[in-house]
């Protein structure tokens, strides 16, 4: 299986675990603005179904990896203004995003390099 | 510079661009959202509830007299709950504090009418906490799920009985 393939299901995967863990977040834990989990969870999960059917990947790879590190920095501010949203599922959640940034980062390397291209 | 080098610069400057304008956007937003809710946010409300004796005769009216003071406890979605609960009785009568499931709770039981008593019992994720005569127990939870929640002493049913109000 060739790497870019690899880097690519991984990231569904990574999309997919996130988008489950904020619906769960959304409905058992967040305890306010839980309805913005449900959307970002559902968003995380629309955007695995697209980058597993490698849909405009020279748009939709670019756009995840921007919503990823979005969302990571969307919490970090929250967090620090209200305090909220700092516990042991929102760490882990922010540490998958984490990796995911790095995971799409790779995938947009791997597949805008000259090797795929050609 | 080769192609591939023109490539690789191109691939860079596209995730250095999109990562900067993701980073700005999202710090903008988090910056407002933090701003706005700042007084909506989860916050540790804390609540000191008692045992107490309505004035009848139990044997007559066939209840228990025991109650809980108060018997009503409302918190937001999301708030860490304390409870100090001390029994105050003038006899040797236990009380114990239950909760209704999904809820349970942590709780410490000092074997004094406070706080710096000595621990007589730490409880990790129970539903029920026994207070001997002149105990405290600090019992703590995060109101994680809304609606209307029973909590009472076992021991006196059913008039020993309070809800929490959690309000989604």
């Amino acid at each position: 299986m060739k790497e870019s393939t690899i880097l690519r299901w991984s990231a569904v995967g990574l999309l997919f675990v996130i988008g489950l863990i904020n619906m769960y977040y959304g409905n058992s834990y967040a305890g306010f603005f839980q309805n913005l989990w449900y959307v970002m969870g559902a968003i995380y999960i629309f955007t695995a179904a697209v980058i597993a059917s490698n849909f405009e990947p020279r748009f939709a790879q670019p756009a995840v990896f921007g919503y990823a590190i979005f969302l990571f920095v969307l919490w970090a501010t929250t967090a620090l203004g209200t305090g909220a949203g700092l516990d042991t599922v929102a760490y882990a959640d922010k540490a998958i995003e984490a990796l995911l940034v790095v995971n799409m980062a790779l995938v947009i390397r791997s597949s805008r390099s000259p090797s795929t291209l050609s | 510079m080769t192609q591939s080098t023109t490539k690789q610069w191109s691939t860079g400057k596209l995730l250095l661009v999109v990562g900067v304008v993701a980073i700005v956007a999202g710090a903008a937003v988090g910056t407002s959202v933090g701003y706005a809710v700042r007084y909506a946010a989860p916050t540790t409300r804390s609540f000191y509830l008692f045992n107490n004796s309505l004035p009848f005769d139990q044997n007559v009216w066939g209840i228990p007299h025991d109650v809980f003071s108060p018997d009503r406890i409302t918190v937001n979605k999301g708030d860490k709950v304390v409870i100090y609960y001390r029994n105050i009785e003038d006899t040797t009568e236990d009380h114990n504090f239950v909760m209704d499931s999904p809820y349970t709770f942590d709780a410490v039981v000092h074997a004094g009418q406070n706080e710096t008593f000595p621990i007589a019992s730490t409880l990790k994720s129970t539903t029920a906490v026994v207070v001997h005569v002149n105990q405290t127990a600090t019992i703590t939870f995060t109101a994680s799920w809304a609606g209307v929640f029973r909590y009472y002493c076992a021991y006196h049913q059913p008039t020993m009985t309070g809800y929490l109000v959690v309000l989604g």
